[in-house]
């Protein structure tokens, strides 16, 4: 049995002023075992983010608690948890390679020791060769490859990745989620995926949790028992459309309440 | 709430306009109260009124002179591409000058009599003006003009519903810019160096510390800008809704 | 600009200037009213000379300074608090928006009824004219910094002052200096309008009296320099905000 690495228990949040605002996430439970690829799924507005947000230490909830491998959260842990959003939000003055650096700097790792992290993180994700690009040079998928280069530069046990790939279009984000499974599966992190697509959710996950329509409770736990590694014909294989079929079934009931 | 506590700062600055000055906290030449400013203006009625031909008359030949040819020869420039990068460039950096410096060589050219106030406004507003007018231009979409024409509109047809309504608002910009400086400069040159009008009023009172009488000039060429800007902003609305049919 | 272009600007900018002294030579123009290029530069060359000028340019540089000294500082720390403290923003900003839009050079006869003649009511007026510039811009440099951006850093970590120096630093430098590079401007011709309206010293006050007196080329002389350093510092101000702000995506 491998130990658990992110632990959620029992977690509500609330925005706005205590007792009145919007309830967003209620009663949360959710081990995370170390290595494993979690993918989140639910209704719009049911609370994704801000439980990704939650575990990243940018807020904190409201009740309950949140570990990450062994150790409470109540303040972002960058060496811990790496996040990527949406949007790649690289800072646009700084090239690729130093963005990818940009964590170490904030902690004064010196220049040349960050540079060469992140070379080496731009190779993994790809990206040797475009480390002088400023971001307004770089393709919107490139941009992204910089950003999970960013997330994993200070090599964090979990990875929170919040619809990464949902600005881009529908080749480049499979592409992207193959070269995520590489990447996954060389450095073994923990993954918590957030994402819209079902599709997205079963072919990268080895389990899927999925949320109800707000406030966000877990209302299925499926194991993706997919082997690996995951291909493209899996995606019109039989086994695959039952799961998808099962999750669809939850977000509709979900969403109808 | 906002609303409120901006009522109440209005109000107190205006109150504090008329009570300082009255309580002796500000001295009565550097302010003088509301009510003085108001009063002064009421009561030399007449004077101020004689003075305003002669501005008025002075601003409306600059704003034609300026605004009308700023805005052509921002339409000629705007419409080509290299007329663009070639002059764009120059005249952005001559915009640094202080053209004021340019009032005494008016003076000479053209005397102490309106020439000198028309030929400076005309000269202090045409860049700004034709400045706005090129990037109105410059921002029309080639598209328009091919999608008119692929649906054979003819020349005339595409000047009409095509360039003049696209090119609309820009010229709308170009004047509220203009016309704005046009009125300044009009006053600025009169207080330099002239024998009547408005700005000469004001270089008047300042030096008999008439400074009611300073302000009440200031508070008249507050009112023409204001109603200057209001003015435009109606067109620019009128604009927008011919725009849309 | 290509290069070619360039070439055709400057010639055209020199052919005028050749046009100008062939008119005048010519008897086409009246040197009286507008002297010949070549006269204007050796009036230039000789004022260049004349100490009670040069000490002149300098009253006028040490007044623009001064009022940009004053106001840059002062229109920085009201803008950012307008935009950073919501409830002073609420209040503040209509009016502010207000006084940006009126004209301010029909307020500089208050400026002598407050300060008389004197470099003191120079700068006073100069500081009033570039206030609300820099106010603007300094909430539109706030303004402008991407939340995301702050997020990311401190999802990564960083503390408060990471976050300004990281973040809010960069990018607002470029905005920063573009509102500046505009007051100055708007300082510029500020102190020039108070020297031409009434001064003791500067070289508004010379350009005046030049004029006054007929005095022709020095008068264009006078006219030349003050173009020539008006451009030069606007230009050195572009280039330092075109190099913070090169990240910034060419339209
Ligand atoms: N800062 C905030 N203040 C108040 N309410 C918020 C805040 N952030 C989110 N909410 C509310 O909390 C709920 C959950 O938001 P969250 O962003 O976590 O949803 P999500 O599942 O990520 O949605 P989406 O799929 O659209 O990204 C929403 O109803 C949202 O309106
Ligand atoms: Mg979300």
């Amino acid at each position: 049995m491998t130990k658990t690495l992110v632990s959620i228990h029992g977690v509500s949040h609330r925005f706005g002023a205590d007792g009145a605002g919007v309830l967003a996430l209620d009663g949360i439970d959710l081990e995370v075992p170390d290595g494993q690829f979690v993918a989140i799924v639910g209704p719009s507005g049911c609370g994704k983010s801000t439980l990704l947000s939650l575990v990243a230490g940018l807020r904190r909830p409201s009740s309950g608690t949140v570990f990450c491998d062994g150790e409470r959260i109540t303040a972002p842990m960058p060496r811990k948890v790496g996040m990527i959003f949406q949007e790649a939000n690289l800072l646009p003055w700084l090239t690729a390679v130093d963005n990818v650096a940009f964590p170490l700097k904030l902690r004064r790792v010196s220049k040349l020791e960050r540079r060469a992290a992140a070379r080496d993180m731009l190779a993994l994700t790809g990206l040797a060769g475009f480390e002088e690009k400023l971001p307004h040079q770089l393709s919107g998928g490139m941009k992204q490859r910089v950003s999970i280069a960013r997330g994993l530069v200070q090599d964090p046990a979990v990875l929170l990745m919040d619809e990464p790939f949902a600005s881009l279009d529908e080749q480049t984000r499979m592409l992207l989620g193959d070269e995520l499974l590489r990447i996954w599966s060389e450095t073994r992190k923990t993954v918590l995926f957030v994402t819209h697509s079902l599709n997205e959710a079963v072919y990268l996950a080895d389990r899927v949790i999925v949320l109800s329509a707000r406030p966000g409770r877990i209302v299925d736990d499926v194991a993706v028992d997919l082997p690996r590694p995951r291909t493209f014909a899996m995606t019109s294989s039989e086994r695959f459309g039952v799961l998808k079929e099962r999750i669809w079934q939850h977000i509709r009931q979900a969403e109808r309440r | 709430m906002t609303r409120v506590s901006q009522a109440a700062l209005y109000l107190s600055i205006l109150a504090a306009w008329e009570v300082l000055p009255r309580a002796g906290v500000i001295p009565r030449l550097f302010v003088p109260s509301l009510s003085e400013a108001v009063g002064a203006l009421v009561e030399n009625h007449g004077e101020y009124l004689a003075s305003l031909p002669t501005t008025v008359g002075e601003i409306l030949v600059a704003y034609v002179i300026a605004c009308g040819g700023g805005i052509l020869v921002g339409q000629i420039i705007g419409a080509s591409p290299r007329a663009r990068r070639m002059l764009l460039p120059v005249f952005r950096s001559a915009y640094a000058v202080p053209l004021v410096v340019l009032y005494p060589v008016m003076m000479v050219w053209f005397g102490l009599g309106a020439e000198s106030k028309i030929a400076f406004a005309s000269i202090y507003a045409f860049i700004p003006t034709m400045l706005t007018a090129v990037a109105g231009v410059a921002a029309l979409s080639p598209a328009l003009g091919e999608t008119a024409r692929a649906f054979g509109a003819t020349s005339l047809q595409q000047i009409l519903f095509i360039a003049l309504p696209a090119s609309l608002p820009s010229i709308v910009a170009a004047l509220r810019l203009g016309g704005a400086l046009v009125i300044v400069g009009v006053i600025v040159a009169e207080m330099l160096g002239a024998a009547e009008g408005l700005g000469f009023l004001i270089t008047r009172y300042r030096t008999l510390l008439n400074s009611p009488g300073v302000y009440a000039g200031i508070i008249l060429v507050l009112v023409m800008t204001g109603m200057h800007e209001l003015a435009l902003r109606r067109l620019e609305r009128m604009v927008a809704s011919y725009r849309e049919t | 600009m290509r290069r070619h272009e360039r070439l055709i600007v400057a010639a055209g900018g020199v052919g005028l200037f050749l046009l100008w002294e062939v008119l005048v030579r010519r008897g086409a123009l009246d040197p009286s009213l507008a002297p010949a290029p070549s006269t204007i530069l050796d009036a230039l060359l000789k004022l260049a000379r004349r100490p009670e000028v040069l000490a002149s340019l300098g009253v006028t540089a040490w007044e623009v300074l001064a009022a940009f000294l004053i106001a840059a500082p002062a229109g920085l720390f009201i803008g950012f608090a307008l935009a950073e403290v919501p409830f002073l923003g609420a209040l503040f900003r209509p009016l502010i928006n207000f006084l940006f839009g009126v004209p301010k050079s029909i307020f500089l006869p208050v400026f002598i009824l407050v300060f008389g003649v004197s470099i003191p009511q120079k700068i006073a007026f100069g500081v009033f004219t570039t206030l609300f510039v820099v106010i603007m811009g300094g909430i539109a440099a706030v303004e402008s910094v991407p939340r995301e951006l702050v997020t990311v850093s401190r999802a990564y970590g960083a503390t408060p002052w990471q976050v300004i120096r990281e973040i809010y630093l960069p990018s607002m430098a470029p905005i920063l200096l573009e509102s500046a590079r505009l007051g100055m401007i708007f300082n510029i011709t500020a102190v020039l309008l108070c020297e031409i309206y009434g001064a003791r010293d500067g070289i508004g006050y010379r350009i005046a009296a030049w004029g006054e007196n007929l005095q022709m080329p020095q008068l264009y002389a006078a006219l030349v320099i003050v173009a020539i350093a008006a451009v030069f510092v606007n230009e050195v101000l572009r280039v330092v905000e075109s190099r913070l702000g090169f990240w910034r995506r060419v339209a």
